[in-house]
């Protein structure tokens, strides 16, 4: 189910690829189509604020590995320290620019550092929602899990 | 290659200093990425960072003056921005000290620079460059 946040992490994602990867062909891809037989590199960032929760980014290998490759122009055959450090740090740049967009909507929020995997928690979410897109260079899925402070 | 034209300013002294700042950084990372085992590239990965903290806090002072000349309205967020990068690389820079010069701990530093120094320059920097346009003031330094 979309929630109403869905469009302001789509519109960050979508720009931060375009800007720091040029990537033009970003599509919207339902979360049930998103590959789960890849091995994933799973980052979650921690919001607090207006609106507090998690948001878990999830990137197949061969999506972490080209974005690293357009940034640094170097060829990157596997998901090492250096790889996902950068991709953590896309994750946080993403972050940032949906704090930047909500602030728009009067929601005040921030974002904590991100940590590498799946947040441990049991927690119920009112605002719970995917945002998958698809993209040349591959597949990123959002896991949106946030509640009204 | 690192570098991308796209990144360009039009203000003559950032422009050259954003190049240099690529090329040290490209270095680094094929050092660091090379497959020479670490006791054979530590030296060279240990001078490069020596270099860059010196040369990343003049950088940032220098962006920060032309900010302040053109009066730009974003300085003081902008700053902010560079202090954490610095204070950053500080506390990676002692922690790795400390760790005996720990690969991983390079590694990782490494990869977050490359994302943050890409979407420094093609996005907070290019407000700059906007503005001075806007204003008509993109010369003033050249």
């Amino acid at each position: 189910m979309k929630t109403e946040l869905y469009t302001p992490f789509l519109d960050a994602t979508r720009q931060v690829l375009q800007t720091m990867l040029d990537l033009s062909d970003i599509a919207e891809r339902s979360a049930e189509q998103f590959d789960e037989g890849q091995e994933n590199l799973e980052i979650a960032v921690g919001m607090v604020g207006d609106l507090e929760g998690v948001i878990t980014y999830r990137f197949p290998s061969n999506t972490s590995l080209n974005i690293v490759q357009i940034l640094s122009g170097m060829e990157m055959d596997s998901v090492d320290d250096f790889v996902a450090s950068a991709v953590s740090e896309i994750a946080n740049i993403i972050s940032g620019t949906v704090m930047t967009l909500l602030s728009a909507d009067h929601l005040t929020c921030d974002i904590l550092p991100p940590v590498q995997g799946r947040p441990d928690s049991q927690k119920e979410y009112t605002q719970h929602t995917q945002c998958c897109i698809t993209t040349s260079i591959g597949d990123i899925c959002l896991d949106i899990a946030l509640n009204r402070a | 290659m690192f570098w991308k034209d796209k990144y360009q300013l039009g203000v003559a002294l950032i422009d050259r200093e954003h190049k240099e700042l690529f090329r040290r950084v490209e270095a680094f990372m094929k050092t660091l990425r090379s497959n020479q085992s670490w006791e054979d590239k530590v030296h060279e990965v240990n001078e490069t960072l020596e270099f860059m903290k010196v040369y990343v806090v003049e950088h940032f002072s220098h962006e920060e003056a032309y900010q302040e000349k053109i009066g730009y309205p974003g300085l003081q967020e902008h700053k902010k921005k560079h202090d954490e990068m610095v204070e950053f690389v500080m506390e990676v820079s002692d922690q790795y000290k400390k760790n005996g010069f720990d690969q991983q701990l390079m590694q990782q530093f490494g990869g977050r620079l490359l994302a943050w120094l890409v979407n420094h320059v093609a996005v907070e920097d290019q407000r700059i460059a906007s503005y001075a346009i806007e204003k008509g003031v993109a010369n003033d330094e050249n």
